[in-house]
């Protein structure tokens, strides 16, 4: 099941395991330049607000109904990345997930139009908790292009370009759990300490109050898409474990509509989040980038996406410059953050 | 020894275990707080932190906020202004829920709900 807590998706699967859970959301961040250098990773600048689209059904298009899932605002040309975080479960690991990324339904890592479950040959997904991020369309082993976006129905959009048609735009995600047998073998339980009958034996003695439950247009234009921007370093793994070790009868998935953050305004009544920095501005701040190492094998890019043509070539090929500004910058100050993310370790600024 | 100092307590030195950083000293210092506090806190000898702080140990320890307060005793804040803000409403659904065991509560968590595409 999936839930919404403090603009996170939040992915459990309790038939499998009590604890295990994938948070995953969408970070803002700067537009890296589309000047053919590739660049460390922008940070995060906090979360885009999502919320259900059945909350506003009167006013959204009757396909995005359909469709169910959330959705959120983005500014033309803003850019975004895909955090994920699986927290730790009985002290002992961070449960694993296999996780599929699409936009427009074109897959992020492979270029494939989308399909249900999950395929190695070549690996169509990520695993949580060894990728901790995705800031784009895998081209080649150890770069990708930068999540832009851009109106749908302009031409942008790697749906668009891949397939000739505008029909889908946002993000769709699809979740599944580790097997727990296969989890209670390879990370096996640390004695003796249980933590759960601990907890519940204190929280009789503490609580006097009952557990207080959780509270809880044109079609074209609100819809948007991403497409391919700047180039930057970032390698999406290889599968550390075997295809057979994940439990593909449970699987949790979600559409994402990107909604234009004017649009967002009417369809809501809410401010969308202020546009951020330019990569100019927040390079002349001394503030920093980063840059992610582990010693995690990575896959090779996808041929399709590497074909793709950027924002800014795209642009040029229309003759409608698409980007507000693309100033160059070198980035000086560039922080490596490594192998398991640890407390103290963000990429948030 | 109160259940949150220790629990608190508790928690901090099964992660100290594999990881330094959670120290007394260390974890008192990025969550804003005297070391001598925090360790009055853990043995008891000071009544729980504030709301606040209590949300900032619970993001350090990965542990459940609403969780670590209940321990300390409090109700998050957003959960009593949504009391507050209908009162008959929600004293009843509590009243009605809190005798369920957890699976039949958990079916009703809002959720994302996946159409057709």
């Amino acid at each position: 099941m999936i839930e919404l807590r403090a603009d996170q998706m939040v992915f459990t699967f309790p038939e499998v395991h009590a604890e295990a859970a994938l948070h995953l959301d969408f970070q803002r961040t700067l537009r890296i330049p589309d000047d053919g250098k590739s660049y460390p990773l922008p940070p995060g600048l906090g979360r885009f607000p999502l919320t259900h689209v059945d909350d506003h059904a009167a006013a959204v298009p009757a396909s995005w109904v359909e469709r169910g899932g959330v959705m959120m605002p983005m500014f033309q040309a803003e850019a975004m990345w895909i955090s994920f975080q699986s927290p730790s479960v009985d002290d002992r690991a961070s449960y694993p997930f296999l996780v599929k990324i699409a936009t427009g339904k074109i897959n992020a890592v492979t270029g494939e139009e989308w399909r249900d479950g999950a395929n190695r040959d070549p690996q169509d997904y990520l695993v949580v908790p060894t990728q901790p991020w995705l800031d784009g369309y895998c081209v080649e082993k150890g770069k990708i292009r930068q999540f832009v976006a851009m109106p749908l129905g302009a031409g942008f959009s790697a749906e668009e370009q891949l397939t000739g048609k505008g029909e889908w735009g946002g993000v769709q995600v699809e979740v599944y759990p580790m097997k727990r047998d296969v989890f209670e073998r390879r990370f096996p339980k640390r004695p003796p300490s249980d933590r759960r009958e601990r907890l519940s034996e204190m929280m009789f003695g503490a609580l006097s109050a009952p557990c207080a439950m959780d509270a809880e247009e044109d079609e074209c234009a609100a819809s948007m898409g991403l497409a391919p921007g700047g180039s930057m370093e970032q390698e999406i793994y290889d599968d550390p474990f075997d295809l057979a070790d994940w439990d593909l009868r449970q699987r949790s998935r979600c559409f994402v509509h990107l909604t234009n953050s004017m649009v967002w305004r009417a369809i809501t009544g809410s401010e969308p989040p202020t546009t951020p920095p330019t990569a100019a501005e927040y390079e002349s701040a001394g503030l920093p980038w980063f840059d992610w190492y582990s010693e995690a094998k990575a896959v090779a890019g996808s041929e399709k996406l590497a074909g793709l043509k950027s924002v800014k070539e795209m642009g040029k090929e229309k003759g409608t410059p698409a980007l507000p500004e693309n100033q160059s910058v070198t980035p000086k100050n560039v922080v490596t953050l490594k192998g398991t993310m640890v407390k103290g370790q963000v990429r948030e600024w | 020894m109160d259940a949150f100092g220790s629990y608190l307590r508790e928690r901090r030195e099964a992660r100290r275990a594999s990881d330094r950083s959670y120290s007394l000293r260390q974890l008192a210092t990025r969550v804003g707080i005297e070391p001598s506090y925090l360790s009055r806190i853990e043995r008891g000898a000071e009544s729980p932190p504030s709301e606040a702080t209590i949300r900032r140990l619970a993001a350090e320890l990965e542990e459940d906020e609403d969780v670590l307060l209940a321990l300390a005793g409090k109700v998050s804040s957003d959960l009593q202004d949504a009391i507050r803000r209908r009162p008959a409403l929600f004293a009843q659904l509590i009243r009605q829920l809190a005798e369920l065991p957890d699976h039949a509560v958990l079916r009703l968590v809002r959720e994302v709900r996946d159409g057709d595409w």
